[in-house]
């Protein structure tokens, strides 16, 4: 084939660039490419972790370099068809050229350059946010269709500093004084302000994704095994915890909300302004919980109840839950033709045997997608006798 | 390289004989028929698809659930969404392209295995049925990436196994047609034709052929075990007997990011001839476009952890994160050289050349964000948001879909004979090209902001950007009916198109329209370069062709370009 000699095709073919062009139109990509990145602040949430401070700014970068492209192709694309449209009455083809040898070089190499420098960027950002600080506060989240929950330690160490020790009840005592401990669980994540949270993540069914906007990071949990993200947040405030991983029927209500009335439900991560607050706002209060347990049994359900995941499924004003995938518990105690239609004459024995078998029988128009709390520690989602005991005596108090 | 010349068996009609449509709802092993078999039955599941995606849009118009009767039930929709979209409208649709282009663009007279072009069609229609009939058993409803245990032990109904079986069949019936492509392509090009004499679509079909005999077999595999654990008891999934759930997520992904280029390579195809034909302009690096499918195919095996980066072992991310910034190149080479394909052109804005151009303008968005989710720590934020699902619409719809229209308007006058409506298909154009963007683009913010994908209540602050997607969306899907009315009108109204109304120097246009049954008068001699417009030969070339076969534009209002003169090129080949 005669090809036309590669150097002079483009003055041939009338669609040469002269240098001052190819001048004005890189100022005008990078300037482009500028201005488009100025938008970031607004398209993410507020930045809540060193992560995110990084993660931005990379983000920033990458929208810099792809405003760019975005200017330069679209910009060529616009000048082609103005430039080069048909116009009437002309009936020619265009030039025969072929290709251009150096120009083929340019579009390859460039880019090859280019997307270099985003790897190693993104590389170094990796590296920084992927290491775990020595000093890290240990959460457990669990996550379950459809709620998280997140546990706590306490130990002889992490008393409150006014504890009344006669006043806690003995196997509590033994717990506590106990090598491991005891944990209790909150379906918030509570941290402050500069303190590092790693977050170990266990699954009780199917994968779930842990992802909070606000501090930029996402773990999956994934069934039969442990995984886990660190952060620190930077700013006081309270960030959406949100599932980003498909859970199945219930998957958009597994995130923090607000209630109608306007308060937290579900799960939200709550960052204090420092540790001294985190200790008397949240961890000493719901330390005490079990410390000093009510006596009245109802006080105790409403509180026990929240260590499960039922917010997930259920609406229950009192609790400010929303969940819509099983029947509501308002006004649960007032449902007498239920408990016709179960076969139980007593609401607690009715109760109790939704809890601990949920299939037994089921309310019309749901199915059978509850957890089933057995008695027995060695089995998954144990609930102790106790407890179901407090929480029958909670519910048994919703009445319409 | 001989073509064949025996009578090929099972061909009903003559030579001289016009096709009825019965001949089309029966059994034929004419690449032609079965090209457009192909073609109409995805054109169904679009239909399908899109009311799906419009229930979805539907349901998210407000942040609570109001439309579909439960969770379960909008999980059902996206699941179908997605997977007809995927195994019953792109590829299929795109192997319909390939069977009825395939043959006609090297001059033969059929696919190599005529019988088994028509066995791989015959396995689409039940397997679709088989799927959407799993909506009496439970539909599926774990996403169209099935990730267990959700699809396992956490889906009672058989829809999912149904699901299963039928995207076993769909993988079987896509690589009986890879392997037909492969041998064709190899075998069956006229005298004169090597390999880099081919035209880009066929470079194209070639890639897109060798990576799925190369990568579907490993979604029979993981399929195989997904349908065990749900109906024989085995445990390949289920981590308490010691299976892991991550196997299957990277058995899937090793077919299914492939998958993606299954899906655009023969786009890309169809850009490089619809754009240098009516801009009527020589391809732009041809060697380059040819040669970055085949590094897209390849590079393509060794990305496909990048939909992992939130669930592999962390060490893993970055080998994942460099192979998936490398394919942005061979990517990038091609936008740069149909932007200098069309550079300097004689540009004719009829239909197909806008849907043409506007796949570059709007394919490039879905590059852009491709690379940036490509880098690890990014996605760690919008990881399977809406971010997401913005990315790959611009890839498949503004890529796959609008090359799959602009291969419509380009090729519909050789199918059937006859001109589609131009206005009717700037209408087309001018609808689909602003709701497509206002119905993606908004949805790049919502991923970042903080909305994940596939839920059906969302946070209220949402709703306002969720309204704006959702609006634009019915204005897209009403957008596709002026193309099947501007179809059917062409049909009835039967505006002769003539042999090559476009003037291409191809061989699909080098025969009657449409063409007979064994394809070509004779043995068709293809032009040398077949994208060598604006030189004297070609010119010489398209007035021999035009003496055979007659007046190339018999109906068109204004006469293609028939340069005797190239306007400047004294070099010419």
């Amino acid at each position: 084939m005669n090809l036309p000699k590669l150097g002079n095709t483009q003055k041939q073919g009338g669609g040469g660039f002269p240098v001052v062009w190819i001048v004005i139109g890189g100022l005008i990509v990078i300037v482009g490419g500028y201005l488009i990145s100025l938008v970031t602040p607004s398209i993410l949430p507020r930045a809540g972790s060193a992560q995110a401070v990084l993660i931005d700014d990379l983000f920033r970068f990458m929208l810099f370099i792809g405003g760019g492209v975005f200017v330069l192709v679209e910009g060529l694309l616009l000048v082609s068809v103005i430039r080069f449209r048909h116009r009437k009455g002309d009936r020619a083809d265009g030039p025969p050229i072929q290709g251009n040898t150096t120009l083929e070089f340019v579009w390859t190499v460039i880019p090859a350059i280019v997307v270099t420098v985003i790897a190693i960027y993104a590389f170094v950002v990796w590296q920084q946010i992927e290491t775990v600080p020595p000093n890290s506060q240990q959460v457990g989240a669990l996550g379950q269709r459809y709620a998280w929950s997140f546990s706590y330690e306490a130990n002889s160490e992490t008393l409150p500093p006014d504890v009344n020790m006669d006043a806690v009840p003995e196997d509590v005592v033994t717990r506590i004084s106990s090598e491991e401990g005891l944990t209790f669980t909150s379906p918030q994540l509570h941290t402050w302000v500069n303190q590092p949270v790693n977050v170990s993540m266990e699954t009780d069914d199917v994968n779930h994704a842990f992802w909070i906007p606000g501090m930029r990071i996402k773990q999956d949990l994934l069934a039969g095994r442990v995984t886990s993200i660190a952060f620190t947040p930077i700013e006081a405030g309270v960030y959406r915890i949100v599932c980003a991983e498909l859970c199945g029927g219930g998957h958009g209500n597994m995130a923090g909300i607000v209630t109608p009335s306007g308060e937290l439900s579900g799960a939200w991560l709550i960052v204090h302004p420092d540790e001294e607050t985190y200790l008397r706002e949240f961890y000493y209060p719901e330390l005490e919980k079990i410390l000093y347990p009510p006596t009245d049994p109802a006080l105790l359900g409403r509180q026990v109840i929240q260590n499960y995941p039922c917010s997930g499924c259920h609406i229950l004003d009192d609790l400010g839950w929303v969940g819509v995938t099983g029947p509501t518990l308002n006004g649960i105690a007032s449902r007498s033709a239920r408990l016709t239609a179960s076969g139980y004459s007593d609401m607690a024995d009715y109760l109790h045997a939704s809890i601990r078998n949920p299939g037994e029988y089921l309310v019309p128009g749901y199915n059978n997608l509850m957890i089933q709390f057995n008695a027995d520690p060695a089995q998954p989602n144990y609930m102790s006798d106790a407890d179901l005991d407090a929480i029958v005596a909670y519910l048994l108090t919703q009445t319409q | 390289m001989a073509t064949i010349s025996a009578p090929l068996p099972g061909i009903q009609v003559s030579e001289e004989g016009k096709l009825r449509i019965g001949d089309y709802l029966k059994w034929s092993v004419d690449h032609k028929i079965i090209g457009v078999q192909y073609a109409v039955t995805a054109l169904f599941f679009f239909i399908i698809g899109g009311a799906l995606a419009m229930a979805i849009r539907w349901e998210l118009l407000t942040p609570a659930l109001d439309v579909a009767a439960d969770g379960t039930a909008y999980n059902q929709f996206f699941t179908m969404h997605g997977t007809v979209m995927i195994f019953l409208w792109i590829i299929p649709m795109m192997a319909g392209f390939g069977n009825y282009l395939v043959p006609l663009m090297l001059g033969a007279k059929d696919m190599a295995f005529p019988w088994l072009n028509a066995f791989a069609f015959w396995l689409i229609p039940p397997a679709g049925v088989l799927m959407i009939l799993g909506y009496f058993a439970g539909q599926a409803q774990a996403g169209w990436t099935a990730y267990p245990p959700l699809s396992t032990m956490f889906s009672d109904g058989d829809g999912q196994t149904m699901w299963a079986i039928a995207i076993h069949l769909l993988g079987a019936s896509s690589i009986l047609g890879a392997l037909n492509f492969i041998v064709t392509i190899r075998n069956m090009r006229p005298e004169g034709m090597g390999y880099f004499q081919m035209p880009l679509f066929v470079w194209a079909m070639l890639a897109t052929s060798i990576i799925i005999v190369m990568a579907t077999p490993f979604l029979a595999g993981g399929l195989t075990l997904l349908i065990l654990d749900r109906v024989a008891g085995t445990a390949f999934f289920n981590p308490a007997q010691g299976g892991d759930v991550l196997l299957w997520q990277n058995v899937f992904w090793f077919y299914s990011h492939p998958a993606v280029y299954i899906m655009v390579l023969p786009g890309f195809g169809m850009l490089s001839e619809v754009l240098s034909v009516h801009a009527r302009k020589n391809v732009f690096g041809y060697r380059a476009i040819a040669l970055s499918s085949m590094a897209i195919a390849l590079v393509g095996f060794t990305v496909w952890a990048h939909h992992m980066f939130t669930s592999l072992t962390p060490s893993l991310r970055i080998p994942f994160m460099v192979t998936s910034m490398i394919i942005a190149v061979p990517t990038g080479i091609k936008i740069f050289s149909w932007i200098g394909t069309i550079w300097g052109g004689k540009i004719r804005f009829n239909s197909a050349m806008l849907f043409g151009l506007g796949f570059l303008s709007m394919f490039v968005i879905g590059g852009i964000s491709g690379v940036m989710l490509a880098a690890v720590p990014f996605d760690l934020h919008v990881h399977d948001t809406y971010f997401v699902v913005s990315h790959f619409h611009f890839v498949l719809y503004g890529g796959s879909v609008l090359a799959i229209y602009a291969g419509i308007y380009h090729w519909w006058p050789k199918v059937t004979g006859t001109l589609l409506n131009e206005s009717m298909g700037k209408w087309h154009f001018w609808l689909t090209y602003v709701s497509f963007f206002f119905t993606f683009f908004p949805m790049h913010l919502l991923g970042m902001l903080g909305m994940p994908r596939r839920v059906a209540v969302y946070a209220p602050e949402f709703q306002t950007l969720n309204s704006i997607v959702s609006f634009a969306s019915f204005v897209l899907g009403i957008s596709t009916f002026i193309l099947l009315y501007n179809m059917v009108y062409s049909l009835i109204k039967r505006k002769q198109a003539g042999p090559n109304p476009w003037r291409a120097l191809t061989l699909e246009w080098a025969t009657s329209s449409p063409p007979p049954a064994h394809n070509f008068h004779g043995d068709p001699v293809p032009y040398k370069n077949p994208y060598g417009y604006g030189t004297e030969a070609a010119y010489r070339y398209l007035e021999a062709q035009e003496a055979e076969l007659g007046k190339s534009w018999p109906n068109l209002e204004e006469e293609p370009a028939r340069a005797l003169k190239p306007s400047s090129s004294p070099a010419g080949d």
